[in-house]
Parts: structure tokens; C-alpha cells; sequence
């Protein structure tokens, strides 16, 4: 019984689940930049904060890597290979805390939403999606 | 009987330790929030004088930020933009050419991320701190803790 406690616990550090949004989402370990739970708030963020940013994300993304060496260390990566048709795994750094967290998730899977729409990697593709980042900080950073 | 008595009082010690270490935390508001400071550069004790001066000073405030807010944490700067994002600039950070809203975020002694119960501070700058800073974030605290609650209020 106590083993089984333990390995849930463990178990839900690498995984996030919402049945009723019918979204399962793995948390890769990583021994540099672990911060699984800077994840998980930023899907909760999202979830709540822009319903639609988050099914997205669903929908596209099966993996968070959480790297922090991505992006010139502080941003994420999406890799273009065979191996992400279907869901995604994309690359997250959590160092720079909540907000860029949400953001760096927003970037890379709208990369995951290029890829899967068959468009080839070009800097034109890199724009959009710096504003599709812009475009979640602006919504939801209330500061005055 | 006086050895468990000894071992609830140890175990009531270390439990309290423990819900109070990295957080602040108000038994008897039943009111926790995590404080989450940079290992090195970070200082929980402006943060919890700042909390301090919210529960002193306006009831409905704190009860605002117990009840709609579960983590403080404590970074550079808020980001209400991404300074990369406008291509006009050629590659130029936006801030050199003054975008004010990115600007006046970068500046704010605070922000709340919509959606969360998560109030970001700005980190002093060089470590400064003094009754200057636990003002601001006193004052800081009292409006996000309201943003907190107005958005979970809202999604009602």
C-alpha cells in the first residue's frame, strides 16, 4: 500500500492529467532545470487563463521536456523530425519563472501547429510565433 | 501519556516548521501562501513585512490574497510583451524603441498572472531593500490580490 503511495506521488510528478478536457500530457525528467511543477502551473495558467491557448496545446504537445539549455538558455525548442507527426514533444526551460514558462509552452507549440500543418522550418515561421508569445504575455500580465 | 505528549509537541513543532519555512503562513486566518525567492539573490523576510502590512493595514485585501492566491514568487521583472516579437525593429529589442507597455511592466514593482493564484514580485534590484521597497510591495499586494479575485470572481 505505502509503495503504491509512493509511486503515485512520483508517478504524478511526470504526468499531467485532465479528464475533463480529456488531456494527457508526459513531464519528462531531466537532471539539469528540473522544475515539473513550474510546468504544471503554467498548463493550469493556461487552462484557466486562455481556454483555447490550452486545448491547443492538448492537441498538439504529448511531451514537455523540461531543457533549460534551449533558446539561448531561458527558452524552448521544437525539433523538426519524423518523430513529431501525431503529438509533439516540445523543450520548456522554467528559469525565468511563471510567465515566460507560459509563454516558452505557447512558442513551441504553435511550432508543433506549423509542423503538423506540413509548413518547412523558415525564420517567417519563427516570426509568428514570437507573436503568438507576445500575444499570451499581453493577455494575461496584469500589472497596473 | 508524557512521552506522547512530548512526541505530539515535537511533531506540532516540526509540522509548523514545515508549513512555515518557505511560506507565510496564519494559522488562524488558515492562510498559506508559498514564497518562492531566488536560492541565492531572493529574501522572503521584505515579502512577509509586506503581508504583514496588507493584513494590518486592509482586512479585505488579505483576506483578498489568502483566498485568491496560493504563491508569491519573486523575479526579475514582470513581462507584459515579448520584446522580439515586432519585426519592424529588424531584430532591435522593442524596448529600444520605448514600447511603453513592456516598459511600465518592466518597471511595476509587481504583476498577476491571469488565470493563476500566482502574484510575481520584482526582485530588488542589487539586493536594496528598506521600508521604501516593503511600502511598495505592501501597496503592490493589496491591488494584485484584487486582480486575483476579480478574475476568479468573473470566471463564476
Amino acid at each position: 500500500m505505502a509503495a503504491a503511495i509512493v509511486l503515485l506521488a512520483i508517478g504524478r510528478s511526470f504526468v499531467w492529467i485532465d479528464p475533463g478536457a480529456r488531456c494527457v500530457i508526459g513531464l519528462r525528467p531531466s537532471l539539469v532545470g528540473y522544475d515539473n511543477g513550474t510546468v504544471k502551473r503554467a498548463l493550469a495558467t493556461l487552462k484557466a487563463g486562455s481556454p483555447e491557448d490550452y486545448r491547443k496545446v492538448c492537441t498538439h504537445v504529448a511531451w514537455i521536456n523540461p531543457n533549460p539549455s534551449c533558446g539561448g538558455f531561458g527558452g524552448g525548442c521544437f525539433w523538426h523530425h519524423e518523430g513529431q507527426r501525431g503529438r509533439a514533444t516540445i523543450d520548456v526551460s522554467t528559469e525565468h519563472g511563471l510567465i515566460w514558462t507560459v509563454a516558452i509552452i505557447v512558442h513551441e507549440t504553435c511550432h508543433a501547429v506549423q509542423y503538423h500543418e506540413g509548413r518547412p522550418p523558415a525564420f517567417s515561421l519563427e516570426h509568428e510565433c514570437y507573436g503568438e508569445d507576445d500575444r499570451i504575455l499581453r493577455a494575461l500580465v496584469r500589472f497596473e | 501519556m508524557k512521552r506522547a505528549a512530548i512526541v505530539a509537541v515535537v511533531a506540532l513543532l516540526a509540522l509548523w516548521g514545515w508549513l512555515s519555512a518557505f511560506a507565510w503562513f496564519d494559522p488562524i486566518r488558515l492562510c498559506r501562501i508559498h514564497l518562492d525567492v531566488e536560492l541565492l539573490e531572493g529574501d522572503r523576510a521584505p515579502i512577509r513585512q509586506a503581508i504583514g502590512l496588507v493584513r494590518r493595514e486592509d482586512p479585505l485585501a488579505y483576506h483578498a490574497l489568502c483566498r485568491w492566491v496560493d504563491r508569491i514568487q519573486e523575479e526579475r521583472q514582470c513581462d507584459a510583451g515579448d520584446p522580439q516579437a515586432d519585426s519592424r525593429l529588424g531584430g532591435q529589442s522593442i524596448l529600444a524603441a520605448n514600447d511603453p507597455v513592456l516598459l511600465r511592466a518592466r518597471e511595476a514593482p509587481g504583476c498577476y498572472v491571469r488565470g493563476s493564484r500566482v502574484i510575481v514580485l520584482k526582485r530588488a534590484p542589487g539586493g536594496t531593500g528598506g521600508p521604501g521597497l516593503v511600502r511598495e510591495r505592501t501597496e503592490a499586494l493589496k491591488r494584485l490580490a484584487g486582480y486575483a479575485q476579480e478574475f476568479w470572481l468573473e470566471r463564476r
